[in-house]
């Protein structure tokens, strides 16, 4: 499935039904509104503590589904898609940076990386090393990722983000433990890695946003969630 | 890769553990299954077909009986048939009829002629189950066939051609003799050749065709027909206890020792179901062991799935290593059953030949036990599944 919008309509976490006149959700530009993404745009969600950020990558991502309103992949409504129609777009259309990552802490860092490409067959493990080396973590492939610091991880998550085509990547918080440096680094590997896929970028921030705004060419949305 | 995720929780102990369980929970079924069609294969034997369900029945003979009073009294009459037809454990019930006039039997061995006085019998051709070729008669080109006794070519080898310096027959030779029969009665004397066509040790006569000995008898019988003092029954369940009552009750006899026999075959029969039960409860505990095993396995591993699936694995492709787990596993129990189950039933085969009963195929076990593990990984699979796909949301 090719996925050229991603479409909330009126959605809004479960939790938060009966606060519908809280602040948060007041004056949120994503709950409670129509908002149509499309690619290959860039989004920068940006937002504080509590406000649903994880909720809505887990919801737009399929990992979730308790939330109210509806939410369309193009025109069709996800809460229809089946569980295989799901895994095909994971492999293909759709990839993702979970806040908590989601390494296996008994694999290595190469391991980790080599479970989501052998699904998909997208790299070669040269370029996956060549990866590691522009992310500054080639000495680190062959460890366990559990002996790795949270930054570290981080850079070995968003490598395995990118092992496959997609049409959409959503990254939430990608480098809140990340330096300015690194970030930047990050930052236009993912935009390159975007671009060569004509794929959008959906962000989300609390603070330490992903530097897309440093990146020439590059102009992102700023929404507020 | 994926497998060096998800081994981590299996526990080999536990695994062990269902694997002996089930191990010996199907070895018992898979060897009660093969001794019981081992025993009751010999139910389809020719010689015992009375063994199983079928009693032969007469009435005890008195003293008085022998000094000729009340002579009539060993006859079944067609309302005591009636009454034995009515009980519930009685299937079906034959009548033995006996030839109502003289015959006499003369054949030639070794040169030396010889001559008797005999008799006939018939039953109807359904209680034999063994069907001679030739076991009918025509009267256009006579030729009587005859079931023997083994009992009396044994008195004859070994009681009367020894000391009488005859020969001994074997059932073959025997089959070849031209034997004639002399029919007389009712003003009629004719002589017809005659051939034994088979030998049973169960039934005690000497047996010809139903359909030759009513002709016969309209033929050479002055009298009226006679009531049969012998009456094959077929009953339900030989081991009933009802049975013996009633014969206890009007005085009736069953020949032999079939009734023993069927009743050493009912037990037979009664203690390998109790052991297929056993084996049956240990395979289920064995299962229910495997299933907790799996599901405490899936619980641990919740996370671990979830997130592969989050990867894009599918449901399939993240279960699959446990299937095989499963299979292998499964594979092996069945395989290491059947030999022991096999290896078992080569241990009892030659004492059960000893007591006259030949081993039978072991396909009918062997199919049992691959289907006992079949329907065990169907479900394994089913459930892994079920909690795998419960697992693919958050």
């Amino acid at each position: 499935m090719k996925i050229n919008t991603i479409k909330l309509q009126q959605a809004l976490p479960r939790v938060f039904v009966g606060a519908e006149n809280d602040s948060h959700v007041h004056v949120s530009e994503v709950w409670l509104r129509d908002l149509t993404l499309t690619r290959p745009g860039h989004y920068l969600v940006e937002a504080e503590s509590g406000t649903g950020k994880s909720s809505l990558c887990s919801f737009i991502y399929g990992n979730r589904r308790d939330y109210i309103g509806r939410i369309f992949f193009n025109d069709t409504d996800i809460s229809t898609l089946s569980i295989k129609q799901w895994c095909e777009i994971r492999r293909t259309s759709l990839a993702i940076l979970p806040q908590e990552m989601k390494l296996f802490p008994e694999l290595t860092a190469l391991e980790n990386i080599m479970i989501k490409n052998r699904l998909t067959n997208h790299y070669k493990e040269d370029y996956i090393m060549s990866l590691l080396e522009r992310l500054e973590i080639p000495d680190k492939a062959h460890q366990p990722a559990r002996r790795l610091s949270v930054g570290q991880q981080q850079r070995v998550a968003i490598i395995r983000a990118l092992c496959q085509p997609f049409d959409f990547i959503i990254l939430d918080e990608p480098v809140s433990h990340l330096d300015s440096r690194n970030n930047l680094t990050v930052a236009r590997l993912i935009a390159e890695t975007a671009a060569a896929n004509h794929a959008g970028i959906i962000t989300t921030s609390v603070g330490n946003a992903l530097s897309l705004d440093e990146i020439d060419d590059v102009k992102p949305t700023h929404i507020k969630l | 890769m994926v497998w060096k995720l998800l081994r981590k929780n299996i526990s080999p102990v536990q695994i062990a553990g269902y694997a002996l369980a089930n191990l010996i929970g199907l070895a018992i079924i898979i060897g009660a299954v093969k001794f019981y069609t081992d025993i009751s294969s010999t139910w389809h034997d020719e010689d015992s077909f009375f063994k199983k369900d079928y009693l032969i029945i007469s009435k005890q003979v008195s003293t008085l009986q022998t000094a000729g009073v009340n002579a009539d009294a060993t006859e079944f009459f067609p309302d005591e048939i009636e009454s034995l037809k009515q009980q519930p454990w009685v299937k079906k019930v034959g009548s033995f009829s006996s030839a109502n006039f003289n015959v006499n039997m003369s054949m030639e061995i070794g040169g030396r002629g010889m001559s008797t006085y005999l008799f006939f019998e018939a039953i109807p051709d359904e209680f034999l189950d063994i069907a001679p070729q030739d076991w009918a008669f025509d009267p256009e080109h006579p030729m009587i066939p005859i079931i023997l006794s083994k009992d009396y070519l044994t008195l004859y080898n070994f009681g009367f051609a020894t000391t009488r310096g005859m020969p001994q027959l074997s059932e073959a030779v025997m089959s070849t003799l031209p034997i004639n029969m002399t029919l007389t009665g009712n003003g009629f004397s004719e002589t017809y050749p005659a051939r034994i066509v088979g030998f049973s040790s169960r039934l005690n006569t000497v047996a010809v065709p139903q359909q030759f000995l009513d002709w016969a008898n309209e033929r050479y019988s002055s009298g009226e027909a006679l009531n049969p003092s012998r009456l094959v029954v077929e009953v339900s369940s030989v081991g009933d206890p009802a049975i013996n009552k009633y014969f206890d009750k009007y005085g009736y006899e069953v020949a032999g020792d079939k009734n023993d026999n069927s009743q050493a075959a009912y037990f037979l029969t009664v203690i390998t179901t109790i052991v297929l039960a056993v084996g049956a409860i240990i395979t289920i505990l064995a299962f229910f062991i495997l299933m907790l095993s799996i599901y405490l396995l899936l619980q641990k591993n919740r996370q671990k799935l979830h997130d592969l699936m989050l990867l894009g694995y599918t449901p399939f492709g993240v279960a699959r290593s446990y299937y095989v787990l499963i299979g292998v596993i499964n594979l092996s129990v069945l395989v290491l059953a059947i030999v022991m189950a096999l290896w078992a039933s080569s241990w009892w085969a030659p004492r059960l030949n000893d007591i006259g009963i030949e081993s039978s195929s072991p396909l009918t076990a062997i199919l049992v036990g691959v289907a006992i593990i079949l329907v065990i990984t169907l479900i394994n699979i089913l459930s892994i599944r079920r909690i795998v796909h419960r697992n693919f949301f958050d």
